[in-house]
């Protein structure tokens, strides 16, 4: 038996083909300045992805991933690895990097919400914001160790956001919707007129350090000048590699299957026993969990918190990421988070442009490829077995 | 406390209620036909607002000077200008989304609002600033110790409500008005009735779409300065006004409206440590009330069934 | 504005510096930065400020003997705090950019002194008035070329009290900046035996005004005072018509701006507003500046912080061709900087890297536009503030 789904296991080269040229590829992108070089590489990228497709490639690709994930996995680690060394002293590309990952953290916390439970979270990014407060405060005002401080960031946000579960549970569809916009706007204008946390002004953030290690001084290895921002480069990726591992376990284990159950018909889930509260408040509180503690570490990465860092906007943005992506699949994830936040950085001739160009890209998507980038495939039971 | 200072207080809010109550009447007027949120409303209505200003300096610049005639050519010109933009997203982004999740719609059409927000700052001349809109009606005005009642506000106030009244009336008095019934009511049926439903669906969104312009315009002319994120605000607030006061029904959105006006003024009012929390406080009270009623203040008359 | 006007801008400006240019291949290029509120509702100080700093650059590279090629790279901070960081990030971890002349807005230069600092990116503030920008850190990085709100604010006090008001409200916007402002001002006015009968925060995007002015009526106060900038300024002062409140509108350098006049057509009339330094035409290299700007034919005036823009930048680019590329050096170099002549007078920054600029100009508006109080018809009596005597 085994021995027959290790034979139909699909094969690992193209999954390895496939990371090999992503991160040549975004490293070329990277290091691009040119304007007439980096359109003519996201032309390539359209181009590229596109004859993939017509010829079978990709999916060979999704095959492979889907199969071999733990061994991809590692390799993409790497490549995220090798990506940051050869940017070691650009502090502005790094930083952009512990940008994507961190804001994948977050969508993943959104992912497990609405894509998962199937609640409607329009606060994602107001959630990040009590991290990122967390951290400006605790920094600030106390001695706690900075480790700490994220775990807390992440609780708080989940408190604050249980402050919101009688509404969520018990409203449904566009009233839903309605409560954690109101609590987006809440926030905002909390935190804006609340002097203690500095007011519209916004607060400084100390920068991270463990055990007399200071995350924001440059250091050398050898004789190399390394950026500091290698530093929250590799909590970023521990986060991000704990976070993925986390959902995708929820994902295949019969919580998994539970969340599925009850986005997908909450009356026929109840009737076989589910307990509809217990499980959306489950999923509700993770996910803000993950996306608090992603904005505390968020907020040391950027060194200062403001209210305008928060608002509803970039909640939508969040939420179109998870939509651009692929609801409920992490790998597409990934990928939408580095096309929202990278393209934009990186096309300076469309700066003025870049908000208007994102929501035309959106609407075009939501006409045409509703279903995302990467589009959850369906859930297998048996590793290795296809019908 | 004075009296004339409570009557200006019960003006303010009476203001700020009759433009939040025109932007939630259109979201309610979409919910009841297509059972869809149109999240681009507010920015129907800058734009609205920002049509209306072009053709202002248009005229003035060709040399027209009469204030009734300005005023009249801004009204037809944003109004008919802002329908015809409420039918385009009716047809080409809403309906093709019938069929997919609710989110989607919602996605789709806050990501329009995005788009036309953009328009105004990117292409209107000098959009990112803040532009100041004409004032156009009499200033005149009756000082009543600390009240002070001016001729502009009382017509504006006078006008919205008209608006409202019309509304009613077509929904109530006319074919059209029980063909957007019939269809808000249950679209298969109205179909088999023989009502055209695309057609009324996107003379909906017309009305509701219009209705945006002119809070738009009226918006200008109270505030005397219009900019590109105005929509936006009032968009978010007109949605929040029509949900607490139940979604498709133009008495909730009234409703919703006038209490959000109403929150914000107690919260400024009553509130004795700071007025900046007025909306903090309205906001809270919104989503303690949606807990308290999960569907509105004027529940929708349809259980789901199973 | 639009790309096509600021793609003329570039033509046109090559073609005036089209000449020295083609010689001046053979030097090195030298990257410098400029940051301000590009777009937003300040976004006139900020543009006059960027073409400034932009002549600067151009009467430089325009120059035979320098010994590089400046190139200004130009951000938008948009006048908030969250964005101005991540530009300055942006621009100070670019490692080409040897030094930048930065902010008009004080909430965000003082979000920004801290990422300066981590990047030891030597800066010039070109508009921003916070004392705290400069005096609550001593970083070598941070310097300004402009005064600090501080003088503004004791004039404004005096000149309230001299006229003969005693209750003033306060509105202020939540920023540093409006707190600062709100708090030098009540201090200064508490001095001169004035009494603030209410303070008022309010939030820098806010619409509606109403709510607070209705209070601040019932409290009657003769003068309200304004610590804010434009956009909310005009807000402010439109709806306090509109509730037909006749106290004098008193602002401080934020409203000082075509803007607000334009904004406000004939109900600007009689607002008063304070600046540090001289007016540009008065400064004295006011005529020389003024001069060059308008032989650029940009689309904005350089506005009330042109001068000191192009004097910041004068400054930079001085000691780059001075100490070479190289921005510990530079930095080095700008804290000898001692009685150094400029366009906006002699420059010397203190240990905290600040300019001390003692002169105050007091302004009125006065028939849509803003004039010298002293040289105003409500200083000579002809014409008279709403409860003036």
């Amino acid at each position: 038996m085994s021995e027959v789904m290790q034979k139909m296991r699909a094969p690992l080269l193209p999954g390895v083909v496939a990371l090999a040229l992503s991160t040549a590829y975004l490293i070329a992108l990277l290091a691009a300045e040119k304007q007439a070089l980096i359109i003519g590489l996201l032309a390539f990228a359209v181009v590229a992805v596109l004859a993939a497709h017509y010829l079978g490639w990709l999916n060979l690709v999704s095959r492979s991933f889907a199969d071999q994930e733990d061994v991809l996995g590692i390799y993409a680690i790497l490549a995220a690895c090798v990506v940051a060394a050869f940017f070691h002293d650009n502090h502005f590309v790094l930083l952009l990097f512990v940008t994507v990952l961190l804001y994948t953290v977050a969508t993943l916390g959104l992912n497990i919400q609405f894509g998962y439970a199937g609640v409607l979270n329009f606060a994602g990014a107001s959630f990040f914001g009590i991290g990122a407060y967390t951290s400006a405060v605790l920094s600030t005002y106390t001695a706690v160790p900075h480790l700490l401080v994220l775990l807390i960031g992440g609780m708080l946000a989940a408190l604050i956001g249980s402050l919101l579960l009688v509404p969520v549970l018990r409203t449904r569809g566009h009233y839903a919707a309605l409560v954690t916009i109101a609590f987006a706007l809440l926030l905002k204008t909390f935190l804006e007129v609340n002097n203690v946390l500095g007011g519209p002004q916004g607060m400084q953030v100390k920068g991270m350090s463990i055990l007399g290690w200071s995350f924001n001084d440059n250091f050398e290895i050898g004789k190399i000048e390394m950026s500091f921002y290698l530093n929250y480069f590799v909590v970023s990726m521990l986060l991000l590699t704990g976070t993925f591992v986390l959902v995708r376990r929820l994902e295949r284990s019969w919580i998994g299957l539970n969340l599925d159950a009850l986005r997908l018909d909450e009356i026929a889930a109840s009737c076989f026993g589910l307990d509809i509260a217990r499980w959306k408040i489950t999923a509700f509180l993770l996910g803000n969990f993950l996306i608090g503690i992603a904005g505390a570490l968020f907020g040391m990465v950027g060194g200062f918190v403001a209210p305008n860092n928060y608002t509803f906007a970039d909640s939508l943005i969040m939420v179109s990421i998870l939509l651009l992506g692929g609801i409920g699949n992490p790998w597409g994830l990934v990928v939408a988070t580095f096309i929202v936040v990278v393209v934009p950085e990186k096309l300076q001739t469309i700066q003025e442009y870049r908000i208007l160009l994102f929501a035309l890209i959106v609407i075009m998507m939501l006409l045409f490829r509703p279903e995302g980038l990467l589009p959850r495939p369906v859930r297998r039971y048996f590793p290795g077995w296809r019908a | 406390m004075d009296v004339g200072l409570l009557a200006q207080y019960v003006m303010n809010g009476l203001m700020l209620g009759m433009m939040y109550t025109l932007v939630a009447v259109g979201f309610t007027l979409f919910f009841g036909v297509l059972d869809i949120i149109k999240f681009s409303h507010g920015d129907v209505l800058t734009v609205g607002a920002f049509t209306a200003l072009a053709t202002y300096i248009g005229l003035r610049s060709a040399g027209v000077s009469s204030t009734p005639l300005l005023l009249l050519a801004m009204l037809v010109v944003a109004i008919l200008a802002m329908a015809a933009l409420g039918m385009l997203i009716a047809r080409y982004l809403v309906m093709p989304l019938r069929s997919a999740p609710a989110l989607n719609t919602l996605l789709i059409t806050l990501m329009l609002g995005t788009v036309l927000r953009e328009l105004v700052r990117l292409f209107y001349p000098q959009g990112a600033n803040p532009k100041p809109f004409p004032a156009l009606l009499p200033t005149a005005s009756i000082n009543l110790g600390q009240f002070n009642l001016r001729l502009d506000n009382a017509l504006m106030l006078a006008a919205g409500g008209l608006a409202i009244v019309g509304l009613q009336l077509l929904l109530n008095r006319t074919k059209l008005g029980l063909a957007i019934r019939a269809v808000a009511q249950d679209e298969e049926t109205a179909r088999t009735m023989g009502v055209n439903f695309t057609a009324v669906v996107l003379i909906t969104f017309a009305i509701g779409s219009a209705l945006a312009a002119y809070a738009g315009i009226m918006n200008g002319l109270y505030y005397n300065e219009i900019n590109f994120g105005m929509g936006l605000y009032l968009g978010v607030i007109g949605f929040a006004a029509a949900i607490i006061g139940g979604l498709g029904s133009i008495y909730g959105a009234i409703l919703g409206g006038f209490l959000f006006a109403a929150l914000q003024t107690i919260g400024t009012v009553a509130l004795p440590f700071a007025s900046a929390y007025k909306d903090v406080f309205a906001f809270t009270v919104v989503i303690a009330l949606i807990a308290w009623r999960p569907t509105g203040l004027i529940q929708e008359k349809i259980s789901e069934r199973v | 504005m639009s790309r096509i006007a600021r793609l003329s801008i570039i033509f046109a400006s090559a073609l005036f510096v089209g000449a020295p240019v083609a010689t001046a291949q053979a030097k090195d290029k030298v990257k410098v930065g400029f940051i301000g509120p590009l777009t937003g509702g300040v976004s006139a100080n900020g543009l006059g400020g960027r073409n400034s700093a932009d002549l600067a650059v151009k009467l430089r590279n325009a120059h035979a003997k320098t010994k590089y090629e400046y190139e200004l790279v130009v951000l938008d901070d948009e006048c908030k705090p969250n964005v101005a960081v991540q530009v300055a990030t942006k621009m100070a971890a670019d490692k080409e950019i040897v030094a930048a002349a930065t902010h008009y807005c004080s909430a965000t230069a003082i979000a920004t002194v801290d990422v300066y600092h981590k990047f030891g990116f030597p800066i010039i503030v070109w508009g921003a008035v916070l004392p705290d920008i400069t005096y609550r850190a001593k970083y070598a990085e941070v310097h300004r070329v402009n005064g600090t709100m501080i003088n503004q604010n004791d004039a404004n006090a005096e000149l309230i009290s001299k006229i003969g008001f005693k209750n003033v409200a306060v509105i202020h916007d939540t920023t540093d900046y409006g707190k600062g402002h709100n708090e030098y001002f009540s201090k200064a006015f508490a001095k001169l035996g004035g009494k603030i009968v209410g303070t008022f925060g309010v939030t820098a995007d806010q619409q509606d005004f109403t709510a607070e002015l209705t209070q601040i009526k019932a409290l009657n106060p003769e003068v309200i005072y304004f610590g804010g900038l434009t956009p909310i300024g005009v807000r402010i002062r439109s709806q306090m018509d509109k509730l037909g409140i006749k106290a004098v509108f008193d602002g401080t350098s934020g409203i000082v701006s075509d803007a607000f006049i334009q904004g406000l057509g004939p109900l600007a009339e009689g607002s008063l507003a304070f600046r540090e330094g001289a007016p540009t035409e008065k400064l004295p290299g006011g005529k020389f500046f003024m001069e060059n700007y308008a032989a650029q034919k940009y689309d904005n005036p350089p506005e009330a912080y042109g001068a000191f823009s192009f004097a910041a930048m004068d400054l930079i680019l001085d000691s780059i061709e001075k100490v070479g590329p190289d921005r510990k050096k530079v930095i080095q170099e700008l804290a000898n900087v001692k009685e150094r002549d400029s366009i906006v007078g002699k420059v010397t920054f203190d240990d905290h890297g600040q300019n001390t600029v003692a002169v105050i100009t007091k302004y009125v508006v006065q028939d849509g536009k803003f004039v010298e109080w002293d040289d105003s018809e409500y200083a000579t009596g002809k014409r008279k503030l709403p409860g003036q005597k």
